[in-house]
């Protein structure tokens, strides 16, 4: 599987990877200050976990830095180029890719469809001419193979149960050749061995040089797969560390359990 | 290539062919009229249906445009002697970059507030158009140099055009729906955010379908200015106009490229005989009732539209005995997708 699928995604090994920053973050919704002074780092090639009871503003801080919200102070580094304030399409383009909370593909259209989407040809020869090109289709055959969904190609995005849908998704993501992945609850709603699944493909990705960012629920999901781990709390980091150093924190232990 | 593929690609000829040689038969004036109408409305339809169908955006900005391309038309003519046939094209252009602008702004709103954004457009389009006189005419409206020559020969002429527009319509649309330019449009009226997550520049994306949907419709908003050698703001931003390209983009399928073809192939020649056969006191109003009664029967029975819906119903229907063993031995054939 591994040198199959280290031949399918050749464009994100052979990418310099960046690591991403965020900095003094807020972002306020009405009253709610949903993100407050929110600093952290994702290194280059590791897998991060940003990790927080319900509200904390994990999801606010995935989609200041994927450009779905607009930080109203702060900035966010991807290596030394600051992307607060870019649209999602611009920042894809720089090879940060995501994934939903809820899975969201194109239910209508189909999975190879979803594939192409995401494609990062660009130019109006790549859009108006070409069509579904010989090497993507190649390329979205490959990624549809190494999460198990390509006997689906044809079939619509919509008739593929939950757990194909996420698979879909993370598939489609990687057209995009990313060098950053931000997955958001990547293992919610899914059953055990596909969660290991996912983690396996994870794992194997990380090995050949994606950066992961990843919101997430699952302790034991998180706690496993992790190299360094981001607590939020209140739209603030309380904790940033290895997974066993996070775990022991006392800040940590406040936060989810309380007093 | 195999058969099926061959026919798929070919059918088209057969139909484009018989229209070519249509009016060499003796086509009368009534039917040259008829078919004239019927191509524009296909024309149209079919590119509202690039910003309507495939983006999901309902865009009544369309007619505004076509009023806009008759003005504009009407106006290089009287004032710089150029002909509207040669200048369509040029007016067309000249609609889709105001149609960027219009769309930079109202394609950040979308569903009902869209709708409402355009129609505005529409609306103020016309009140300058009654509004400025001196330019316009006003509600007294412009009057056209006529086209010298013989009636039947005239017919032809814009038949042909019309006929010579649509096709155009057709190569676009069926091109923008197997490029990748089209598959973002898709993707943007499947789910905007996504599309945006996915790296699709949807501003970009929106502000050019919307662009080559309004260069449809000013070429034939100029053309009929043109075809009727008048135009005023009653006629050249008539509701119904709008109405008629929506519903037989529904009729007929919003979202294919043959779709609004059909629609506008079955509505609008059923329109006319109803109209022609009706007393002229209760024609116009009994003609408005059917299309909202179509609307609704659509809206309510078949949302999928015609082609779809027959799509659906051949894709349903049991397969040939012959065609009913699995494709690879041991492997059950599938149904129903993954689930």
């Amino acid at each position: 599987m591994s040198s199959q699928l280290l031949e399918g995604l050749a464009p994100i090994a052979e990418a310099t990877s960046r690591s991403l920053h965020v900095r003094g973050v807020d972002k306020s919704f009405g009253g709610v200050h949903a993100l407050q002074d929110c600093t952290f780092d994702v290194a280059a090639r590791k897998i991060t976990a940003l990790i927080g009871p319900n509200g904390s503003g994990k999801t606010t801080a995935f989609n200041c830095i994927s450009g779905f919200y607009v930080p109203d102070k702060g900035t966010v580094m991807l290596g030394d180029r600051n992307i607060s304030g870019w649209t999602p399409s611009r920042i894809v383009h720089q090879r940060v890719a995501r994934t939903f909370q809820i899975t969201r593909v194109f239910k209508r259209m189909s999975v190879l469809e979803n594939m192409v989407v995401p494609a990062r040809r660009t130019g109006l020869k790549a859009m108006f001419w070409d069509g579904i090109q010989g090497h993507e289709r190649v390329r979205a055959e490959r990624l549809l193979d190494f999460v198990g969904l390509s006997q689906f190609i044809n079939d619509e995005a919509g008739h593929l149960s939950f757990g194909q849908q996420k698979l879909l998704e993370l598939a489609a993501s990687l057209m995009a050749e990313p060098q950053i992945m931000l997955l958001d609850e990547p293992s919610g709603g899914l059953n055990p061995l596909m969660i290991d699944r996912l983690a396996g493909y994870i794992r194997e990705l990380n090995q050949i040089g994606v950066t992961f960012l990843i919101v997430e629920h699952n302790m034991g999901f998180v706690m496993r797969l992790s190299d360094e781990v981001v607590v939020l709390h209140r739209g603030s980091v309380i904790s940033h560390g290895p997974p066993a150093q996070v775990r022991a924190d006392p800040a940590v232990l406040e936060a989810y359990l309380g007093n | 290539m195999n058969r099926r593929r061959l026919i798929a690609l070919a059918w088209p000829v057969v139909p484009l062919l018989i229209l070519v040689v249509l009016p060499f038969n003796g086509l009368g004036g009534f039917y040259l009229d008829l078919f004239y109408f019927t191509f524009t409305y296909a024309a149209m339809s079919v590119g509202w249906n690039i910003i309507g169908g495939y983006t999901g955006y309902i865009s009544l900005a369309n007619l505004g445009f076509f009023g806009l391309g008759s003005y504009i038309g009407g106006l290089m003519l009287t004032h710089l002697g150029w002909p509207v046939l040669l200048t369509a094209p040029l007016v067309g252009l000249i609609c889709a970059l105001a149609a960027a602008a219009v769309g930079w702004v109202a394609l950040r709103t979308r569903g009902p507030s869209f709708v409402i954004v355009t129609l505005a457009f529409t609306f103020i389009v016309q009140f300058l158009a009654l509004n400025l006189k001196d330019i316009t005419g006003g509600s007294a409206g412009l009057y056209l140099p006529l086209l010298n020559m013989d009636p039947l020969l005239r017919g032809a002429l814009f038949y042909y055009y019309m006929l010579g527009v649509l096709v155009l319509a057709i190569a676009v649309a069926i091109g923008i729906r197997r490029s990748r330019f089209g598959l973002g449009l898709i993707a943007i009226r499947e789910d905007e955010g996504k599309a945006e997550g996915s790296g699709i520049n949807t501003s970009l994306f929106k502000i050019v379908a919307f662009m080559i949907s309004i260069w449809f419709a000013a070429v034939a908003g100029a053309v009929h200015a043109q075809y009727l050698d008048y135009v005023d703001p009653d006629l050249a931003f008539e509701l119904i106009v709008m109405l008629n390209m929506i519903v037989m983009t529904l009729l007929g399928s919003r979202g294919t490229v043959w779709g609004p073809v059909l629609g506008a192939f079955i509505l609008f020649p059923l329109q006319s005989y109803l109209v022609y056969w009706l007393p002229s006191t209760i024609a116009g109003e009994v003609h408005l009732a059917l299309l909202g009664v179509v609307l609704v029967l659509v809206a309510r029975f078949m949302p999928d539209g015609l082609l779809v819906t027959a799509q659906k119903l051949i894709a349903r229907r049991p397969p040939p005995r012959w065609e009913s063993a699995p494709a690879v031995a041991g492997e059950p054939p599938r149904e129903g997708g993954a689930r």
